[in-house]
């Protein structure tokens, strides 16, 4: 524990933990100058930012493309919505159980999807999460089928969008910190050698199947908080949380802001959410942008927004510092 | 130290080790030799879990490991090398070596503990005995061809293993960095007492190493001696003289 707090500090020294800082004040003053219209629309981001980091655990960090992710993100949003609606336990406890759920789930699906790879493994992430789609949609009595479930209680705390809104920023970074953490661990290293090299892994005594199941229940419990957050933010629960759309959305993201940097997915978010946001409000062809986009990336920035600036834009800067020296 | 017995595996119709018995003295330098196709490289597959055999028993240090997977072979203390270079490249070669030491000391499962520092002068002391330690802030993709050899061995040697199977470590390398190598992995063998397997294709390269040679083809060891033996032998070089035209 001393050790991460001394590390804390040494890197608060550094520049790239300035700008970071100054964000998260800067994301807290926020509600005092822009409409709730924004902060609504900043909240929604957060939340996406979140379920992107949860995926990218998985993707970026250990090499297994899921497309599945919103299968898990929808049964945490499901777990807090029904327990909220249907028990009187207290808010918090909801708000455990919706991740603690979606882990359970991570593990049960991870553990059939991690006996294949790569196509085959998207491919069972992918079922699952439509037999997840499935359930939620059919089982009427008790999920409210695709009228959803609605009108639950929300804590009193909670009833403004402001109040609601620091309610999600601050998870968000709580748990953004908890992956942090474990990205840069020893076990989040093994996850990176995975992701390079799975055979070399297993050669240096590492239990690779073992470690991929880890980060599919770790990531499912990040996916879950994310979609008990939705739920709380949102009000409303919906099948399509689990649909494959809304798992392509999170790929999307991770991809657009950057999946080999921690923080990727908090850009991706933000510019996916705010150009899909601007572009359906224009025209009807949000799906044809989404598929430009995608193209884009992938012929041309294929380690995303991040990593063009990192790659193109650092480097110039570093430049610039090194000749001053 | 490790035995073979009777080991066999075909892959369809081509039988790539057909019945082989071997043994491997503790401390031994050896080297298996034999042209390309032999089966040198699928002997060690099977050895270290990667490919299961037909039949046959792999015996080490009198524990029977045949049908174990490579992480638990890996664990009980053989450690190899690939024969195409098998690191982990957007790492850097730092983080190459640390990762290894991680599972060797079974705290590859901390989550909650930065990575960064840990381990720091056991991975330095293995960067510093393969001559990587002024790259070791480079990616280790970006590494040359050698200096990614170099690696290679530098992974194998950190997960402290007690026996070591190198394939074709010098694969591709002028004959210069070909006698820097060799001349390396002895001395580390040496000084850290561990029991040796070489691959190689070719003959000379292995004479400076080993302390016995066997040598493959077809599947089978046709001949078992010092390298001086070896290279008197007659039907040794007949395959050679026969197979290496190049
Ligand atoms: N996984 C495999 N599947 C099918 N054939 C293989 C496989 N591995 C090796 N072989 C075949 O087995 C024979 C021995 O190969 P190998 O052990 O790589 O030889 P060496 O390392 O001595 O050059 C070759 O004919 C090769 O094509
Ligand atoms: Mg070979």
């Amino acid at each position: 524990m001393r050790e991460i707090i001394q590390e804390f500090f040494k890197k608060t020294l550094t520049l790239r933990l300035f700008w970071l800082s100054t964000a998260v004040i800067l994301l807290f003053i926020l509600p005092l100058f822009i409409s709730t219209a924004y902060i609504s629309l900043i909240s929604e981001m957060l939340i996406m930012a979140l379920a992107g980091c949860a995926l990218n655990l998985m993707m970026g960090y250990t090499g297994m493309v899921s497309f599945g992710p919103a299968g898990l993100y929808a049964v945490g949003a499901y777990t807090t919505a029904l327990l909220l609606k249907k028990t009187g336990i207290p808010f918090a406890a909801t708000m455990v159980a919706g991740p603690i759920m979606a882990g359970l789930v991570g593990a049960v699906v991870g553990w059939f999807c991690v006996r294949r790879t790569a196509v085959y493994f998207a491919l069972l992430t992918l079922a699952f999460a439509q037999i997840i789609w499935t359930i939620f949609f059919e089982w009427y009595d008790f999920t409210g089928g695709d009228d959803g479930t609605v009108g639950f209680r929300k804590p009193e705390l909670l009833l403004s969008i402001n109040s609601s809104y620091y309610f999600i920023l601050l998870i968000v970074i709580i748990c953004l910190i908890l992956l942090w953490i474990i990205v840069n661990s020893p076990f989040g290293k093994t996850l990176q050698a995975i992701r390079e090299n799975p055979v070399r892994t297993e050669f240096i005594g590492v239990n690779v199947k073992r470690y991929q199941l880890y980060a599919f229940i770790i990531s499912s419990l990040f996916l879950g908080a994310a979609g008990s957050l939705f739920a709380v933010f949102s009000g409303s629960v919906f099948p399509d949380y689990a649909h494959w759309i809304k798992s392509t959305d999170m790929i999307v993201i991770c991809l657009l802001g950057g999946m080999y940097n921690f923080l990727g997915p908090v850009i991706g978010s933000a510019v996916y959410i705010f150009l899909s946001k601007l572009i359906s409000g224009y025209t009807m062809y949000w799906m044809l942008f989404l598929g430009i986009i995608v193209v884009f990336l992938v012929l041309f920035m294929r380690n995303g927004i991040a990593g063009f600036i990192s790659h193109k834009i650092a480097p110039l800067i570093q430049e610039n510092k090194e000749t001053e020296k | 130290m490790i035995e073979v017995e009777g080991l066999t595996k075909s892959f369809g119709g081509l039988t790539a080790i057909d019945n082989v018995y071997l043994k491997f003295k503790k401390r031994e330098l050896s080297s298996i030799i034999g042209p390309n196709g032999a089966g040198k490289t699928t002997l060690f597959n099977l050895i270290t879990g990667h490919l299961s055999p037909d039949q046959g028993k792999i015996i080490f240090n009198g524990r029977d490991i045949t049908n174990l997977p490579p992480h638990e072979i890996s664990r009980v203390g053989i450690g190899r090398s690939f024969q195409r270079q098998n690191i982990f490249p957007r790492l850097s070669t730092f983080e190459n070596i640390q990762i290894a030491l991680f599972s060797a000391k079974h705290i590859n499962g901390k989550l909650f503990s930065q990575a960064k520092n840990m381990l720091r002068d056991e991975t330095d002391e293995i960067l510093e005995s393969v001559g990587l330690t002024d790259k070791k802030l480079m990616q280790a993709g970006y590494l040359a061809y050698g200096d990614q050899k170099r690696l290679e061995i530098g992974i194998a040697l950190a997960i402290e293993p007690q026996l070591l199977l190198l394939d074709e470590p010098t694969a591709g390398m002028s004959p210069r960095e070909t006698i820097e190598i060799t001349k390396l992995i002895k001395k580390l063998v040496k000084k850290r007492g561990l029991t040796l397997i070489f691959i190689e294709h070719d003959m000379d390269i292995v004479f400076g190493i080993s302390e016995k040679v066997k040598v493959m083809h077809q599947g089978r060891i046709i001949f078992e001696g010092t390298p001086k033996q070896v290279k008197a032998n007659a039907e040794v070089q007949k395959i050679y003289l026969g197979k290496d035209k190049k």
